[in-house]
């Protein structure tokens, strides 16, 4: 049983969960509820082909694997918003390392490769 | 195609060829677009008038007499006042019929046109529903999750806790002790009196609950007769359809051969009250038309796809439990029954207790809004015609033991997209928490009668109209 981030936008109390094909509403739901103490809603699930089309390098069909979605909705006015897994940190190199000349490095060729700002957005195959 | 347009330079929409049978020919079709465009050219034509063009003369070349200003007749022309001619070009307007949007917003236009000039409200009516599209079905007794608030925003709905002060005034003892007997004597006789079989299965309420509440209207109403002369004209429903549709917000077609339009969002309810009862006259509004436009309407930015509700496309009605002609067009009181798969036990079983009212509420937003709007639109009342007065109605959901009160403000039916850009207006509903009418059936007695409960019973039914 897998939480997953929600490929389309549910609303804050749903939670969405990827669970063997043999697992029920109810197996779900009891589940949660006895084990990790949530309380828990409906569930809905849904089971999800996964395509048979895609072929190697011998020409043969490889199947990726179906499995089960299943949206719990939480009771009691309980919300969950899926966290940001991968934050972006602003890194500080400390000053005189190679990172730090490296950056600098970049940061003046992004700089070099820039326009002209003078010119106000325009080409350089304008103008004389 | 041209041979067809003999028809007289006036036309209006009344005369477009109605529909006598729900398919249209070709002919009608073509005979349609042409009478459209001629009319439209001839109001325009009319609104224009071009400069006086003074025909090109050509002099001739021959020595002039004294008289050929007179004998080419340009004498009279060049003295005589300016005349005023048709235009010579036709007016530009878009097609009727071209794939382009221009040619959308005319068809558009001429439609809202055809309704606002019909000549009946079962026109009306006929023109605004003709049309079926997949839509929402909502139904008002549901057990999903904090349904109430998406249904308020789906009908543009303000909740306020509690109801007007008219409703708090004491009541008459003897009419109130009349009420006590008529309500104990109906519960004792469905519940301990007779013997019945067993209910079926989640349908306990029909056992028990349907009769009961049977007797306590007509009981009600016949006993209130003379405290309330507008009950005695009124009519008794048992088991009405109501039904309405709205259309509200827009969505992207995300698949298929309309990929990428934006297509209203439609909905459809259809409800089945247990008993209504309708008058004459419209009941007295509890606030003015446009108050409470500072509260807030819940605004759910997801689709209705993830409440969950479902599509489905068949006959789009509009229907208050009677139909247009009759006298008694106007909503006094609905009473509903909840049960079933909606018991107070399921809800404390499935850990959703505060779902309870949440349940009732949601049931009272979408059986009123259907029911006004209904009301409304049998008046002639549509999206582009918003209401000029407000519409008004109550409700009472039981499950036999606990009673909970709703009554409802139609302020507006302007809620698509284009109507609700510079709409203050708000519907109204206010409710009570659910009450107990009674604590328990002990030894064919009732224990704990809530006398609050029949105040404001007896207090809605006799609530009326002001005007005579």
């Amino acid at each position: 049983m897998t939480l997953v981030r929600p490929g389309k936008e549910q609303p804050p109390d749903t939670v969405q969960f990827r669970i063997p094909l043999e697992m029920t509403k109810c197996d779900v739901k009891n589940y949660l509820e006895k084990i990790y103490n949530v309380p828990v809603g409906p569930v809905r699930t849904r089971i999800q082909y996964g395509t048979n089309k895609k072929r190697n390098h011998l020409n043969q069909r490889v199947k990726r694997p179906d499995y089960k979605v299943a949206y719990v909705q939480l009771a009691q006015q309980q919300t969950f918003l899926f966290p940001n897994v991968f934050p972006k940190k602003d890194v500080a190199h400390e000053p005189g390392s190679m990172d730090e000349i490296q950056d600098k490095f970049l940061e003046d060729e992004r700089q070099r490769q820039k326009p002209d700002p003078r010119r106000g957005g325009i080409t350089d195959w304008f103008g004389f | 195609m041209v041979g067809i347009l003999t028809c007289p330079a006036e036309v209006n929409a009344s005369s477009i060829p109605a529909a006598r049978s729900k398919r249209y020919s070709h002919f009608d079709w073509l005979l349609t677009v042409a009478l459209v465009e001629l009319e439209y050219r001839e109001k325009l034509s009319s609104h224009r008038s071009l400069n006086n063009m003074a025909a090109p003369m050509r002099l001739p070349l021959l020595p002039l007499s004294k008289n050929w200003l007179k004998l080419s007749g340009l004498q009279r022309a060049i003295h005589s006042e300016a005349v005023t001619q048709e235009a010579a070009y036709p007016p530009v307007i878009p097609s009727y019929t071209a794939k382009s949007k221009s040619a959308k917003k005319l068809r558009e236009t001429v439609y809202h046109d055809r309704v606002r000039n019909a000549t009946s409200v079962s026109e009306k009516l006929e023109l605004l529903t003709k049309v079926q599209r997949k839509k929402y079905v909502v139904y008002p007794q549901t057990s999903a999750l904090n349904a109430d608030r998406w249904y308020q925003h789906f009908t543009k709905t303000v909740f306020l806790k509690g109801l007007p002060e008219k409703f708090s005034s004491p009541c008459d003892q003897s009419v109130l002790s009349k009420i006590k007997s008529i309500v104990v004597n109906g519960i004792l006789q469905e519940r301990f009196y007779v013997k019945k079989k067993s209910p079926f299965l989640q349908r306990e309420q029909e056992h028990f609950v349907r009769p009961f509440m049977t007797n306590l209207v007509l009981g009600a109403t016949s006993a209130l007769g003379a405290e309330n002369p507008q009950l005695s004209l009124s009519r008794v429903d048992f088991d009405p359809q109501v039904n309405f549709y709205w259309m509200r917000g827009e969505t992207t077609v995300p698949r298929g051969h309309r990929r990428g339009r934006i297509d209203p969002i439609r909905f459809q309810i259809d409800d089945q009250p247990h008993s209504q009862i309708r008058i004459p006259q419209q009941l007295e509004e509890f606030c003015p038309l446009e108050s409470h436009a500072s509260d807030n309407v819940p605004v759910i930015t997801l689709g209705p796809d993830r409440l969950p509700l479902f599509t489905r496309q068949y006959d789009n009605r509009i229907f208050t439990g009677s139909k247009v002609m009759d006298p008694c067009c106007y909503g006094h009181t609905q009473f509903h029954i909840t049960g079933g798969r909606f018991k107070r036990s399921e809800f404390k079983q499935a850990n959703a207790e505060d779902q309870i009212e949440v349940h009732l509420r949601a049931n009272a937003i979408s059986s009123l809004f259907a029911w006004t709007g209904a009301q409304a639109m049998f008046q002639g009342f549509w999206s582009k015609e918003d209401v000029t007065r407000p519409f008004v109605s109550q409700a009472v959901i039981t499950d036999g033991q606990h009673f909970s009160f709703f009554c409802y403000q139609l302020n507006t039916l302007a809620l698509t997209v284009e109507t609700d850009k510079n709409n203050p207006r708000k519907n109204i509903c206010w409710g009570t928490e659910s009450m107990c009418l009674y604590e328990e059936l002990r030894d064919g007695e009732l224990v704990g009668v809530n006398e609050n409960v029949l105040t404001l019973l007896i207090n809605f039914l006799l609530n009326r109209s002001n005007t005579q």
